[in-house]
């Protein structure tokens, strides 16, 4: 299934981009297309909503990292929720938890943010 | 001399990305209920993962533009071992096997530094003017 993207504003500014279906070289540039979106309009604080992410790739993974340095670039912060088990073993196996510390659900991440 | 018992086969071919992704991803589910697995085995999770970034390579690397040959894709299952292999018509891929992790800041350049880990063997040789890949792993 081709990775599709919902993108919502919560109510504190933050904005929650949410892609549904296989986070890899064929949905990547989805995500990396939603992120270019949101940075548009001032400092980003974004979550990305991995509750409906089914399968994550190195290339999938590399938009997320794409999608940190956008959002940092324009001063703003980036956080993870809600992955899988799959995708929780390619970000400890790659080492980038260090870099994406993840959140259990999307309210946690919320929390503070 | 014992016959040899072919528990789980599976074989296609495909040329179109999404697609090919996706009869990867079928096969596994295949298995996955030809053992009886549970949806979190973590070891058919962990080879779907490296066989995702082998066919995510091979999808893309391996289908030179105007190739009119599909990648050619088996999955078996046999005495506790799972081996895929898939053969495409792509460059010789040798200068990357040995590739590390790359750092933090690395977009991409992971994939078969991943699936080595991964993985019990990945096998690739060049076989006239195709790539052979082979993947094993026992469950």
């Amino acid at each position: 299934m081709a990775l599709e993207v919902e993108t919502r504003q919560v109510e504190n500014g933050v904005t929650v981009v949410a892609p549904t279906g296989r986070l890899d070289v064929a949905g990547a540039p989805a995500l990396k297309d939603a992120i270019s979106e949101a940075v548009k309009n001032g400092p980003p604080r974004v979550v990305i909503d991995m509750g409906g992410i089914s399968f994550v790739d190195s290339t999938g993974l590399g938009s997320v990292i794409s999608a940190l340095k956008q959002v940092r670039g324009s001063q703003g912060e980036l956080r993870l929720a809600a992955p899988n088990q799959q995708a929780r073993v390619v970000l400890e196996l790659t080492t980038l938890d260090r870099v994406f510390p993840y959140y259990a659900t999307v309210e946690e991440a919320l929390t503070g943010f | 001399m014992r016959a040899i018992r072919h528990n789980f086969e599976f074989r296609a071919s495909f040329s179109d990305l999404d697609e090919g992704l996706g009869i990867l991803h079928q096969s596994i589910e295949r298995l996955r209920s030809a053992l009886g697995r549970s949806a979190d085995d973590r070891s058919l999770m962990l080879f779907e993962t490296a066989l995702g970034e082998i066919g995510g390579n091979v999808l893309t690397h391996g289908r030179p533009a105007g190739a009119d040959r599909p990648v050619e894709y088996a999955l078996r299952f046999e005495g506790g071992m799972v081996e895929a292999s898939l053969t495409d018509s792509g460059q010789a891929a040798h200068e990357h096997l040995s590739r590390e992790m790359p750092g933090h800041e690395s977009e991409r350049g992971r994939g078969l530094a991943i699936a080595r880990s991964l993985l019990d063997e990945l096998g690739y040789e060049r076989d006239g003017d195709v790539n052979r890949w082979r993947l094993v792993k026992r469950l």
